[in-house]
C-alpha cells in the first residue's frame, strides 16, 4: 500500500513540475475518475437479480496521464477495481481486487504519417469488422496491445496497418490481431472540390492456435479467422450517402457453438441536411456477425467489432426501460431520422424544434423459423421556447418489442408520454420537471415516473425522481442526488433503488442487476 | 485503498494547473473530410465543447450558445467549435442533429475520440475556452442552464 501510494505521489510530482514548465519540456495532462458504490440491503428487491455483495462496496477508478512535447506523446492509464462495480464484467471474469496498468502508448503523429506502440484504439469503417475502443460506463474496454502505423499521402490516400493481442477485461485474450485499412480520396484526386468522395477497403485478422485443442479439436477447422469490408462515402450539396459490405470467413460465433458459420453484414445510409431541416435513413443486415476476442472468452466485453442497436436512445427513464438487443446472428432492419427547426422571423428565440423517428428491425427466418418482429418504435417529439424563461419538451414513443428475440410471436407493447419543462428564475437559477407515464397491457403493465431538478448555475445541481410500477410489481424506484462542479472538477453524490435492466451506452448494452445504495462518482482533469 | 482514493483526489484538487494546449490530432468536418485540430486554434479565442447524441445537457448547452453566440459576438471574437464523440455509426446521426438544430457554429466529429483521449475528457458536456494561442485557460465539466455565463465573462476577461 504504502509503496503504491509513494508512487503515485511521486507521479503527481514529476505532472505538477512539468506542468509548471510547460512548452519547453512539453505539457503533461491527465484525468481522474472514481466511481464507488455502497450497496445497502433492501427488503423490496429479492432475488437473483439483485445485488448486494458481503462487504457492500463496490469502486471502479481510472487515472490517466498524458505527456505531450510537439509531435511526441506517451501515456498511461492506472485502474483499480475494488471490487468492480456490480454487473460490471469485470466483476465477473475479472475476479476479485485489482489495480492494474490498464494501458500505455508511446506515439509519434506527423502530417504524413504516425506511429503507435502500446495500447490501441482503432475502428475501420464503421466498425463492423473491427473496432477497438473503451467505455468506462459498460465497464469495455477491447483496446489492442501491440503497434500501429499509419502512413498519407497528400490527401489521396491513407493507408493503416496494425498488429497485436486484445484485452479482455482485467488480461490480455490469447489471440493475436492484425489489419489494415486503405482510404482513398476520389474526390481529392480528381480535384472534385465541391464534393468528397471517398472509397475504403480493410482488413482484419484474428488467430488463435486452438484447433488441437480437446475442446475445439471437432468443431474448428483452422484457426484463422479473416473479415473484409469494402465501402463508399459520397457528401455532395447536403446530401450524404455511405455504404459498406462486409463478409466473414468461418468462425464459432459464441463459445457453445456446435459448428463454424460464414458471416455477412450491409451497411447502407442516405441523408440530406439544409439550414434548420435534416433527414436520414438507414438500413442494416446482419448475418452472424457476433465476433469474438477470443473463442475461449466470454460475456459482452469479450467483442472484435461493434454491432450497436440502430435505434433511438433515449434520456428519459420510462423510454428507455426495455431498450432494443441487437441480434447480431440475424437481423434486417432499419431507422429514419426527420429534424426540423422553426424560427419565427419576428422573435427568432421562441423556436420550436420537431424531431420524428422510426425504426423497426426484423428476424432472420434461418434462425428463428420465419422472420418475425423484433423491435418496433415510432416517436416524435417537440421543443419549444415559450419565452426567455420557459421552455418545454413533448414526447411520444410507441414500441414493440418481442421478449423471446423473434423465437415466437408474442410481442410487447409500450406507449410512452413524457413532458419535460424548465423554467429559469433568473440567469443561474432554474427548476426542471418531468412527468412522464408509460402505458401498457403487457409485462409489468403501467409506470409512472417523475423528476425535480434545481440548478443553481454554474455549480450545483440537486434531483430527486421516482419511478414506480403501478401495474404490477408496486415497486418505487427512487433517486436523489447533488452534483457540485467548480472549473475541471465534478462531484456528484446519490442514494437510490435502481432497477435491473439494461444500462446502454453508445447502442450497445449491459445488464445490471438491481440494487439499493449510495453513490459517489469524482472527475476531474487538469 | 480508501487511503489512496482520497490522497489522489486531493492531490488533483490541489494540482489545479492550466497547461493544455489543443493537440493535433485529425478529426472530420461537416462533409467527411480530414482536419487537423492544430489548424483550428491560434486566431482568436474558442469555446469548445464535446457533445455526444445522447447526452442531454450537451445538447441544451449548444442549443443555448447557439441562441446567446450573436449577442455575444457583439461585445467580443470569438469561435465555437462543437466536438462530437460519437463514433462512426452514429455520426451520420450527429451530422443530421447538428444541421436540424440550426447550429450556426462549426462542428467536428471525432469518431475515433482520438481528440477526447487527447483532452482527456471523460464526461460529457466538457466545455474548455482556448485563448488565441491555443492555450485552455478555463474548462468546465457538466452543463445546467445558466452556466454558459461564466464562459462569456472568462471570454471578455480573454479582451
Amino acid at each position: 500500500m504504502k509503496k503504491k501510494n509513494l508512487a503515485l505521489l511521486s507521479m503527481l510530482g514529476v505532472a505538477a513540475t512539468l506542468s509548471a514548465q510547460n512548452n519547453e519540456k512539453g505539457t503533461l495532462t491527465g484525468s481522474l475518475e472514481s466511481n464507488n458504490i455502497y450497496y445497502v440491503e433492501d427488503n423490496k428487491l429479492s432475488g437473483s437479480t439483485t445485488a448486494n455483495p458481503d462487504d457492500h462496496f463496490g469502486s471502479n477508478s481510472y487515472l490517466k496521464l498524458d505527456y505531450m512535447k510537439g509531435k511526441f506523446s506517451a501515456g498511461l492509464q492506472l485502474e483499480a477495481f475494488l471490487p468492480a462495480l456490480q454487473g460490471y464484467d469485470y466483476a465477473l471474469y475479472g475476479g476479485g481486487k485489482r489495480t492494474m496498468l490498464g494501458a500505455k502508448y508511446v506515439q509519434w503523429e506527423d502530417e504524413d504519417f504516425g506511429f503507435r506502440a502500446g495500447d490501441i484504439y482503432e475502428q475501420f469503417g464503421t466498425g463492423l469488422i473491427f473496432r477497438s475502443y473503451e467505455d468506462r460506463a459498460l465497464g469495455f474496454n477491447n483496446s489492442l496491445e501491440g503497434v500501429h502505423g499509419r502512413f498519407s499521402y497528400k490527401n489521396y490516400l491513407t493507408v493503416k496497418a496494425m498488429y497485436g493481442r486484445p484485452r479482455l477485461y482485467l488480461d490480455y485474450a490469447e489471440s493475436s490481431v492484425r489489419g489494415g485499412n486503405l482510404n482513398v480520396s476520389l474526390s481529392d484526386i480528381t480535384g472534385w472540390s465541391s464534393a468528397v468522395l471517398n472509397l475504403e477497403g480493410s482488413y482484419v485478422n484474428r488467430y488463435e492456435n486452438l484447433m488441437d485443442t480437446p475442446d475445439f479439436m471437432d468443431r474448428l477447422s483452422t484457426n484463422s479467422l479473416d473479415m473484409y469490408s469494402v465501402g463508399a462515402n459520397w457528401n455532395w450539396n447536403g446530401i450524404d450517402a455511405r455504404m459498406e459490405y462486409v463478409t466473414k470467413s468461418k468462425d464459432l460465433t459464441v463459445a457453445t457453438a456446435k459448428e463454424m458459420v460464414s458471416g455477412k453484414a450491409i451497411f447502407a445510409e442516405l441523408g440530406y441536411s439544409g439550414s434548420g431541416f435534416s433527414a436520414l435513413a438507414s438500413y442494416r443486415k446482419l448475418s452472424n456477425m457476433n465476433t469474438m476476442l477470443t473463442l475461449k472468452g466470454q460475456g459482452s466485453g469479450n467483442v472484435l467489432n461493434y454491432i450497436p442497436a440502430l435505434t433511438r436512445q433515449y434520456t428519459y427513464m420510462l423510454a428507455n426501460l426495455n431498450p432494443y438487443q441487437v441480434s447480431p446472428d440475424g437481423e434486417n432492419g432499419g431507422q429514419g431520422d426527420i429534424y426540423y427547426t422553426y424560427r419565427p422571423s419576428s422573435n427568432r428565440s421562441n423556436y420550436w424544434k420537431m424531431h420524428a423517428n422510426v425504426s423497426m428491425y426484423y428476424s432472420d427466418s434461418k434462425h428463428t423459423g420465419e422472420s418475425r418482429l423484433l423491435w418496433r418504435d415510432v416517436n416524435f417529439d417537440v421543443e419549444h421556447r415559450w419565452n426567455k424563461s420557459l421552455k418545454t419538451i413533448a414526447l411520444v414513443s410507441v414500441q414493440e418489442w418481442s421478449p423471446t428475440h423473434g423465437t415466437n410471436d408474442v410481442t410487447y407493447a409500450s406507449n410512452i408520454f413524457v413532458l419535460d419543462n424548465t423554467y429559469k428564475f433568473n440567469r443561474k437559477t432554474s427548476l426542471r420537471v418531468e412527468l412522464q407515464y408509460l402505458y401498457s397491457t403487457d409485462y409489468e403493465k403501467d409506470w409512472m415516473a417523475g423528476l425535480v431538478e434545481l440548478s443553481f448555475a454554474p455549480k450545483w445541481s440537486v434531483s430527486v425522481s421516482d419511478m414506480y410500477n403501478h401495474g404490477k410489481t408496486k415497486i418505487h424506484y427512487y433517486n436523489a442526488s447533488v452534483s457540485y462542479s467548480a472549473n475541471r472538477t465534478r462531484i456528484q453524490l446519490g442514494y437510490g433503488r435502481n432497477r435491473a435492466g439494461y444500462v446502454c451506452s453508445g447502442g450497445v448494452c449491459r445488464y445490471t442487476p438491481a440494487y439499493t445504495g449510495a453513490n459517489l462518482t469524482v472527475t476531474s482533469s487538469f | 485503498m480508501k487511503k489512496i482514493l482520497f490522497i489522489l483526489v486531493c492531490a488533483f484538487l490541489s494540482v489545479n494547473l492550466y497547461s493544455q494546449t489543443m493537440p493535433n490530432v485529425q478529426v472530420e468536418d461537416m462533409t467527411g473530410k480530414q482536419v487537423n485540430t492544430a489548424s483550428l486554434v491560434g486566431d482568436k479565442p474558442v469555446i469548445l465543447s464535446f457533445w455526444g447524441i445522447t447526452c442531454k445537457p450537451c445538447l441544451i448547452e449548444l442549443n443555448a450558445l447557439n441562441e446567446c453566440m450573436e449577442e455575444w459576438k457583439e461585445e467580443v471574437d470569438f469561435d465555437i467549435i462543437a466536438v462530437s464523440i460519437d463514433d462512426a455509426r452514429f455520426v451520420s446521426r450527429a451530422r443530421s442533429m447538428a444541421k436540424g438544430h440550426d447550429w450556426q457554429f462549426t462542428c467536428l466529429f471525432d469518431k475515433n475520440q482520438d481528440l477526447k483521449r487527447a483532452l482527456n475528457v471523460s464526461f460529457t458536456p466538457h466545455t474548455f475556452i482556448l485563448d488565441s494561442k491555443g492555450k485552455v485557460v478555463y474548462s468546465h465539466t457538466g452543463y445546467v442552464p445558466g452556466s454558459e455565463e461564466e464562459l462569456f465573462e472568462k471570454l471578455k476577461e480573454l479582451k
